[in-house]
């Protein structure tokens, strides 16, 4: 059985090399080359793209979770759990392209200019299952007596959530941080619905690869992607160690 | 909830502030998709029933778009996403429940963590750059060909490899396969051992006793991840253009390019039918299972 997941793993491993080897490649076989990382920096559309991709990650990775602990919190607290749970899972259920068509027909019959923030928006909807599922799998083990001996001892909701309940659930929360940042730096689809004249990364690779086709530089865009997401990945990982050494 | 002293009015009134507003406070995610999911939705239902008029389109109530699905070549556009998407889901569901049950039964809990990782990544990864490098693995002088051919297995480089159907499964495949690991290990987890041990105890083969405990329980992970799985599928543009070449048509790609000639009644109106299609299994796995099983312990302690 090992051997199959094994194969699976290659399997899916192996699409990631190609890339990351052809970002490397220099003029003649054989001969390695960072020079297509360097083209990257020279290249204003590039480094706009960057900014954008960079910016938007920061905020979707704040907003995502900080809704996802609300939702949560919610499921546990309001009535209507299941139509809340229902709610955050929408997002998974609704194709890419749609969602970002409707999401544009709302902007536009709204007035609102394409802009970061709206890319913002939605990329939030899109990471908002997985940082609800994320922190909700979180508190599966946090048992709310704690909560209740807090409340005993005098303590107010907020000071009993944030001194007893945050410190037990940080994991998912640095968990559902990371997992929306990596969704967010890798999202194309609905994004390039909503940007206007604004590029991320990914939507920048795209366009460029439909319009003008592949090409070493657009291979080291590539690889920085990858690359990227595997650091935020072993962060989250050596992170998550370190906490629960402590 | 603790006994408290009888406050005076004012902090009652406090207390009442505080309860409402944390209602409000908790009620942000639930209003946030309603306003830029749901509203957006019921947008495009709309917009599916107005005209086109020259580069814009204006209000209207028109059948057009949806006229234009039926006869011809869309209708079979449709019918042939669904049938790809389904044979996608349906072989990775196979795949991975095995994977799967194998880590949540076979499998310490920390080794099995770190392969659920391990099997994110890939999925995590910008699909652009996974099909793009698929085409340079399954072309016709691409690296498996080329294996093949030294090798003294083939003659001839396989044309079957990209640009045909199968090269769309394998992309569909890859792309979605590993997260579907996920429900489908919660699921197969939350079984309690004791049944599978009782169905052991009074006789039953392995074979047996998965038929009628394991996998019954675990059906509302094998929905939640084929439901999944068919809505990715479904929604894929990339897939179909990258590895199905120029004229393969799924639904996804069907919505791209009318978008990219500015139809977007049309767009709304092929949206509009497969976002039904979704909800509609969404609200036959709310309806079907008991949301307990996958909320588990949260629920219980709602007082």
């Amino acid at each position: 059985m090992w051997l199959v997941i094994a194969l699976a793993l290659a399997f899916l491993y192996v699409p990631l090399v190609p890339s990351l080897v052809a970002s490397l490649a220099g003029a003649r076989p054989g001969e390695w080359t960072l020079r297509w990382y360097g083209e990257l920096w020279r290249t204003p559309l590039v480094l706009s793209a960057f900014r954008s991709s960079a910016l938007v990650a920061l905020l979707v990775g704040i907003l995502a979770p900080l809704l996802g602990l609300l939702a949560a919190l919610a499921i546990r607290e309001l009535r209507v759990p299941r139509l809340i749970l229902l709610a955050m899972l929408m997002p998974l259920f609704i194709p890419g392209v749609s969602m970002g068509l409707a999401s544009a027909f709302l902007f536009r019959l709204l007035g609102i200019a394409p802009s970061l923030t709206t890319i913002v928006i939605v990329q939030t909807l899109w990471a908002l299952p997985f940082a609800t599922l994320i922190i909700l799998t979180a508190m599966t083990t946090f048992d709310p007596q704690y909560l209740e001996a807090a409340y005993m001892a005098g303590a107010g909701r907020w000071r009993a959530f944030r001194d007893i309940e945050l410190p037990l659930i940080a994991s998912g929360i640095t968990g559902a941080v990371s997992f929306s940042a990596i969704l967010s730096i890798n999202e194309t689809i609905r994004t390039s619905a909503v940007q206007g004249p604004w590029n991320t990364v990914p939507t920048y690779i795209w366009s460029t690869y439909r319009q003008v086709g592949l090409s070493p530089v657009l291979y080291a865009l590539m690889g920085l992607i990858i690359i990227t997401t595997i650091v935020i990945v072993l962060a989250y990982l050596l992170l998550s160690r370190q906490a629960s050494r402590r | 909830m603790s006994s408290r002293p009888h406050h005076s009015r004012l902090t009652q009134a406090a207390d009442r502030f505080q309860a409402w507003g944390r209602r409000i406070l908790l009620s942000l995610p639930l209003i946030f998709v309603a306003i830029f999911l749901v509203v957006p939705l019921g947008l495009t239902v709309m917009i599916s029933f107005w005209e086109r008029a020259g580069l814009k389109f204006r209000p209207a109530f028109s059948l057009a778009s949806y006229v234009s699905l039926i006869g011809g070549a869309r209708l079979e556009v449709l019918r042939r996403s669904l049938v790809v998407a389904l044979e996608a889901t349906a072989l990775s569901l196979v795949l991975a429940y095995a994977i799967a049950y194998f880590l949540a039964r076979k499998v310490e809990p920390a080794t099995a963590r770190i392969v659920l990782v391990l099997f994110t990544i890939p999925f995590l990864i910008n699909y652009i750059v996974r099909n793009v490098s698929y085409t340079v693995l399954l072309g016709r002088t691409g690296v498996v060909n080329t294996a093949l051919m030294s090798a003294g297995i083939t003659d001839a480089p396989l044309d079957w490899l990209l640009y045909s159907d199968f090269a769309v499964l394998l992309g569909l495949i890859s792309a979605y396969m590993p997260f579907m690991i996920f429900p489908l290990f919660l699921s197969i987890g939350a079984i309690d051992r004791q049944f599978i041990e009782a169905s052991a105890l009074l006789g039953a083969s392995p074979f047996t006793t998965f038929r009628t405990i394991t996998l019954p329980l675990s059906l509302p992970g094998v929905f939640a991840a084929g439901l999944f799985g068919l809505v990715g599928c479904l929604g894929e543009s990339a897939v179909p253009i990258i590895l199905g070449g120029v004229g393969y048509e799924l639904i996804g790609n069907t919505i791209t390019s009318s978008m990219d000639v500015l139809n977007y009644p049309l767009a709304a109106a092929l949206s509009s039918i497969v976002i039904l299609l979704m909800l509609l299994l969404m609200l036959g796995w709310y309806l079907v299972f008991d949301m307990r099983s996958f909320l588990g312990r949260i629920l219980e302690w709602r007082a």
